[in-house]
């Protein structure tokens, strides 16, 4: 018998979220308004649909483990862990690059913040560090900025420092 | 006569033929883009639209449809990396021809098809929409409930994956829909005390974030994936001689488009790749299929574009959308309070002409903006593939704080985009849960009033005929696939112990 594949996981977190949801769907407030079913009556008949879907998810991946049907997924298993991860942190990088936009934002203004944005993306996902990239983070920030500020006249974030500065 | 009066009143009063121009050339630039497929395109688009009216907005959404079909083929043809799903098909005949030094020829072959597939599936759209339409006059809560879920259980059958994780998909859909005040009883449901939930999670943050955010997570996870060299290349229209040689195969084309794109979960690379296997089964010379045959290019072209109209027949007939790209126009509908269906036929004809009239301007302008806009889809297809990234990016931020001025939106686009990388990564489809999450007040407020109405006997789904006839089709599409994926199964299993 083989170890079951990433799908018993799978099933598992589905499981334990069917659970979080149903017993967050329970607290909802039954209000007088209500008919037959209240406002809680689909979220637990989802919880329970969900629960029933990911029980089927482990038992065909403890099954499927059982006859041996996932040898390659074994084998992708004994990989090394850090060679798994890379392209996942790489992406929860890219992630983090957006969330300190977001963070950034609000401080220091759209205009600062995009080309930032533009530049951090541009290094981080290959270009270098050179007056080409940097013309192209300027020159798109100011596009930006133009585009959305000027032109369609959408107030995003002066932030705070230059909002202050300017009175 | 009256629908005439109202495609011309949206041609000339609205803003429309203007969003179809803008919406072709910005489906042809975005579809050329390898990795950014037509539903990418039009969730980039769909925060512009929230401020637009209903027609234009619509116009504008399908009419990047229609020119990212197309565009598509421009990347196929000149690096063989298919800019969307549909034209790898189309990659396979144009990059021999393009290795042939006949590129040029290619690309007109396909601008032409795709011209003639488009106007095709428009015809086809006006036709087979208003009759399907008003079958569902029919409909009562109970079937409304039951479409819901055969909609859902329908794509999550035919979605790439496991039966189980599309159904999965689809549910997680559904709960998400349950965020925010419940329209019936008012109570608030998974808020949190965030006043920003009350009103629901909008479907369009969740689309932008699974289908935008999460490519571009999945580009910067593959930093060695790289486009080819630069190429160059100017447009050759197809000569008289060689227009009639295409006939066939743009009319196979064109027909296997029309069908695939009225089934739910099809999609354009389905049709795609039928309509070239049946071209070259058809053709005079087959033996030149797969070295740079001219009809292994019109077939598929054709059959893709052809389902850019035909796959709004039962979005706009019955509200269920077969696609990424049709679920994204689904939203905008739903965005501007427009309700698919036989009711959106006669309380706003001229929303559904001034659409149709869009999309015939749409295709015209697909020709000539073909021509046109070759020269710098090249040079974009051409961009160092960080910068194209960064733009995206920076796109969809500014994008989405335009629609509520609002930083909050932009953290749930994030967390839509990590959900939409995760369910990648694990095999669960996007389709089902953009489904679900659409179709959710559907289902729940049918639901709920069906209840009401009987006073809570769950026997009204199956006394209504319609409705039991849709569970019983719904309920024959899950059984059908899990004997399908089961059969899969042991199937590996066989090859995998003959090769032990």
């Amino acid at each position: 018998m083989k170890l079951p594949d990433r799908d018993l996981w799978v099933g598992l977190g589905m499981l334990l979220a069917a659970s979080i949801y149903w017993f967050e769907a329970s607290k909802i407030r039954i209000s007088p308004l209500d008919g037959p079913v209240n406002a809680a009556g689909l979220p637990k008949s989802l919880a329970y649909a969900l629960g029933g879907l990911a029980l089927l998810l482990i038992v065909r991946s403890v099954v499927s483990a059982a006859v041996g049907a996932h040898a390659a997924a074994q084998s992708q298993a004994n990989a090394s862990i850090l060679n798994l991860l890379k392209p996942h942190l790489r992406a929860i990088g890219m992630l983090a690059i957006g969330i300190g936009y977001l963070l950034a934002v609000s401080w220091l203004g759209y205009a600062a913040t995009i080309v930032a944005l533009l530049l951090a993306v541009s290094l981080y996902n290959g270009a270098r560090l050179n007056l080409r990239t940097g013309a192209f983070a300027v020159c798109g920030g100011i596009f930006f900025h133009f585009f959305f500020v000027e032109f369609l006249g959408i107030p995003l974030p002066p932030g705070a420092i230059f909002g202050h500065l300017l009175g | 006569m009256e629908a005439i009066g109202y495609a011309w009143s949206a041609l000339t009063t609205t803003p429309a033929a203007f969003a179809a121009v803008g919406g072709v050339v910005w489906g042809i630039l975005g579809g050329a883009l390898p990795g950014i497929s037509p539903s990418i395109t039009m969730a980039l688009l769909l925060p512009f639209t929230y401020t637009m009216d209903p027609i234009p907005a619509i116009v504008l959404l399908a009419s990047t449809y229609v020119g990212a079909e197309y565009g598509g083929s421009i990347p196929a043809i000149l690096i063989r990396t298919p800019g969307t799903n549909a034209a790898a098909a189309t990659a396979i005949d144009g990059y021999e021809l393009q290795k042939q030094g006949r590129g040029g020829e290619a690309l007109g072959i396909s601008l032409v098809s795709g011209v003639i597939g488009g106007l095709i599936g428009l015809f086809c759209l006006v036709i087979l929409t208003k009759p399907l339409a008003s079958v569902a006059l029919y409909f009562t809560p109970p079937a409304y409930f039951s479409l819901g879920v055969l909609g859902i259980s329908v794509i999550a059958s035919l979605s790439s994956g496991s039966l189980i994780k599309g159904l999965m998909a689809g549910i997680v859909g559904l709960m998400i829909a349950t965020v925010g005040v419940d329209p019936v009883s008012g109570v608030s449901r998974f808020t949190y005390g965030a006043p920003e939930l009350l009103g629901g999670i909008p479907f369009i943050l969740v689309m932008v974030g699974v289908f935008a955010v999460s490519e571009l997570l999945v580009q910067a996870s593959r930093p060695e994936a790289k486009t080819s060299g630069k190429r160059q290349l100017t447009i050759r229209l197809p000569s008289w001689a060689m227009l009639r040689r295409l006939r066939k195969p743009q009319l196979i084309g064109s027909g296997i488009g029309l069908f695939e794109g009225c089934m739910p979960g099809a999609g354009g690379s389905i049709a795609a790749f039928m309509a070239y296997n049946e071209a070259r089964r058809w053709s005079k010379h087959p033996e030149e299929f797969g070295k740079g045959s001219p009809e292994a290019i019109a077939a598929p072209e054709a059959a893709n574009n052809t389902v850019a109209g035909t796959a709004l027949v039962p979005m706009l007939s019955f509200g269920i959308p077969g696609s990424n790209s049709t679920a994204i126009l689904l939203g905008g509908l739903l965005i501007h309070g427009l309700q698919p269906g036989p009711l959106l036929f006669q309380r706003h004809p001229d929303f559904i002409y001034g659409l149709y009239s869009g999309l015939l301007v749409a295709n015209l302008s697909l020709f000539a903006l073909g021509i046109l806009i070759i020269t710098p889809a090249v040079w974009l297809v051409n961009r160092p593939r960080p910068f194209l990234m960064a733009g995206i990016f920076a796109l969809i931020f500014s994008g989405i704080y335009s629609i509520d001025n609002t930083l909050f939106d932009l953290y749930l686009v994030l967390l839509a985009g990590l959900a939409g990388y995760i369910m990648r990564l694990l095999g669960f489809p996007f389709l089902p849960l953009v489904l679900g999450l659409v179709l959710g007040y559907l289902i729940e407020a049918n639901y709920r009033r069906s209840l009401l109405l009987t006073g809570g006997e769950h026997r009204v789904f199956i006394e209504d005929p319609i409705s039991l006839g849709l569970l019983l089709t719904a309920l024959l599409f899950v059984v059908g696939s899990g004997l399908r994926d089961l059969r899969d199964s042991r199937k590996r299993m066989r090859e995998r112990d003959s090769k032990n």
